[in-house]
């Protein structure tokens, strides 16, 4: 698959949260404001394009060659968390600003299922090195888009005479299925 | 902090009042990603019970010798044991389970809900209370797994667990086995869930009655 | 364990608890892994068998296309048949299918859809299709002796005509398509496999 490919599936077509539904947690507790979307977005992105990075490295260089496959759970999961820790202590080592948009967020990328996920699809699929990258950033773009739209509509439900019952989560739910119908129209387009 | 309900109490509570996924709104990326037909909506929450207890007791038994600053990084590592455990089980004896649930037995890593679990109880409780504790939530979380199911399913694919019951004149819905679907259900279940929780409900009930 | 300082706690506790999980997986992996190797060798096997005509044993051979799996009789060590695996991109993801090809390299012997994740009720027929009481699995089945020269061609809401063509799926071509192409293009690549290897006279 063409690299072009491998990034507008991840990021639209088959978008990591409307149709994998991977990082539903941060996509119903973030999305309540654009500008903290961008920001936990871009977050996620970046951590994303590492964790493609090292966990290829991981994958085929320790894991393989040493035939301790059983052991991809453990050090993936191990990885990411260290990962986030190190570029949480980076980011504020290096740039106060920038710890004040996204250092908040980091802590909450851990367990955020569509990290893992990256990595558990780039191995199932097979990527090459590069293929993961632009799967990693695919995949990241796609996450923003999704959180970015959420946020943009909440921020109008606020104001819309939701009835009672369906307040706070239940309408989020309602929202991104029909976001997920919306995003199905891309399907066929690769 | 130890907490103080009665055993029967820390078992029901995570069934219904604090049932992960309807109230905390733990762990929707499984809810949501597997329960496009009951079997599989079932098979998850028993994997996810499984993982969740096993963490439980292995995490309650060492509470006292984790030292705080390492724990994290400590229940992550017993918890993806775990789930690899899980994930091998199912592909060496039930392989077509494992291959209709594909990545997201390992998902099971970043479920929140049994994080959560470790961190919120088993690591300040006894084993007893710690497995009563998990094994509630656990039966609260395969509940709504299978009833999401169970509803996707038949309005899906006209059948429950695999068994056909609506006969050829039902046009199966097709949208309820894709992902917006699943949104839409999960929606309108927490909305009857709030409902029937309403407090004000509760006092016109009695009122009646 | 209090008058250990915390640093030598947290390194001792962490190295305690991961040396415990890989000793489980280690335990755990020695158990399972001939089961795993198990179940993926008899589905390969049915796949083949689903795809190739009745065989004896097949040999695998790897090429620059992937492995192949020449299938043979007992009474004759001409191949009866070769199967291989096709991959590529269908309507919503990637679609692995098992193809079955005659010696000759002329017509196909047979096709399966082994992964895919096309759209339910529609795409989703190029594997099995429930609103077809009688025949549910018209569509992998009509590829049974299709010819490949020049190539598979789908043709749509019609019967095909010509020994190279097969049916759509009302609904889904780009599914039904994505099938064919898949197909003309790995079926290119094992032909020259096939022909530098000397065809079926080895």
């Amino acid at each position: 698959m063409s690299y072009f490919l491998i990034f507008f599936s991840a990021a639209i077509v088959n978008n990591f949260v409307l149709s994998y539904f991977l990082g539903i947690c941060p996509f119903v507790g973030v999305s309540k404001r654009v500008s903290s979307a961008v920001s936990m977005g871009m977050a996620v992105t970046f951590v994303m394009l590492i964790t493609a990075v090292v966990t290829w490295l991981i994958y085929h260089l320790i894991l393989v060659p040493f035939d301790v496959v059983i052991l991809q759970y453990v050090s993936f999961i191990l990885v990411i968390a260290s990962l986030v820790q190190l570029v949480e202590m980076f980011i504020r080592k290096v740039s106060k600003p920038l710890y004040d948009t996204l250092g908040i967020f980091l802590p909450l990328i851990t367990t955020n299922c569509a990290i893992l996920g990256l990595a558990l699809f780039s191995v199932l699929r097979d990527y090459s090195f590069m293929e993961s990258v632009v799967f990693g950033l695919g995949a990241g773009a796609g996450f923003t888009l999704a959180l970015i739209i959420m946020a943009g509509i909440r921020e109008e439900l606020e104001l819309a005479p939701v009835p009672k019952y369906f307040q706070g989560a239940a309408i989020t739910m309602i929202v991104a299925g029909g976001l997920a119908l919306a995003f199905m129209g891309f399907a066929g387009m690769i | 902090m130890s907490s103080t309900l009665s055993l029967k109490t820390e078992f029901i509570k995570g069934i219904w009042k604090e049932n992960p996924v309807m109230a905390s709104l733990l762990g929707l990326c499984p809810t949501l990603a597997v329960t496009n037909a009951a079997n599989n909506g079932l098979a998850m929450g028993l994997a996810t019970t499984f993982v969740l207890l096993s963490s439980s007791l292995m995490i309650s038994a060492l509470r006292n010798l984790i030292p705080h600053q390492v724990r994290i990084a400590g229940y992550i590592v017993i918890i993806a044991t775990f789930v690899t455990v899980a994930d091998r089980f199912l592909a060496a004896y039930f392989p077509s389970i494992s291959a209709s649930l594909g990545p997201y037995i390992p998902l099971i890593v970043v479920n929140c809900l049994i994080l959560g679990r470790q961190e919120a109880f088993s690591s300040r409780n006894g084993i007893g209370r710690s497995l009563l504790d998990s094994l509630g939530m656990g039966i609260g979380f395969i509940f709504v797994l299978v009833v999401l199911g169970i509803i996707r399913e038949i309005l899906g694919s006209g059948s429950i667990f695999g068994f056909a019951i609506l006969g050829d004149w039902f046009t199966p819905w097709m949208v309820m086995i894709l992902p917006p679907g699943a949104f839409l259900t999960l929606g309108i279940l927490i909305a009857l869930a709030n409902w029937y929780n309403d407090p004000s409900r509760a006092k016109e009930r009695r009122a009646v009655s | 364990m209090s008058k250990m300082s915390l640093s030598t706690r947290m390194i001792l506790v962490l190295t305690l608890i991961t040396v415990l999980s890989g000793g489980i997986l280690a335990g755990w992996d020695t158990i399972t892994k001939p089961k795993i190797a198990f179940h993926r060798q008899e589905a390969l096997k049915a796949a083949i068998g689903d795809v190739l005509p009745a065989h004896d044993t097949y040999s695998s051979e790897e090429t620059e296309f992937g492995t192949i799996y020449i299938a043979t009789r007992d009474s004759s060590d001409q191949p009866v048949g070769v199967a291989f695996m096709a991959m590529g991109s269908g309507f919503q993801g990637e679609l692995r299918i098992m193809v079955g090809l005659s010696p000759e390299m002329t017509q196909l012997t047979g096709i399966k859809v082994l992964e895919q994740i096309e759209t339910p009720g529609l795409g989703t027929k190029i594997v099995v299709d429930p609103s077809n009481k009688k025949d549910p699995y018209w569509f992998p089945a009509q590829f049974r002796g299709v010819h490949v020269s020049p190539e598979l061609v789908v043709v749509k809401n019609a019967k095909p005509t010509q020994n190279n063509e097969v049916q759509g799926i009302t609904g889904a071509t780009i599914s039904s398509k994505a099938v064919t192409d898949i197909l003309n293009n790995q079926i290119a690549n094992i032909k020259t496999v096939w022909t530098s290897r000397g065809g079926p006279e080895s």
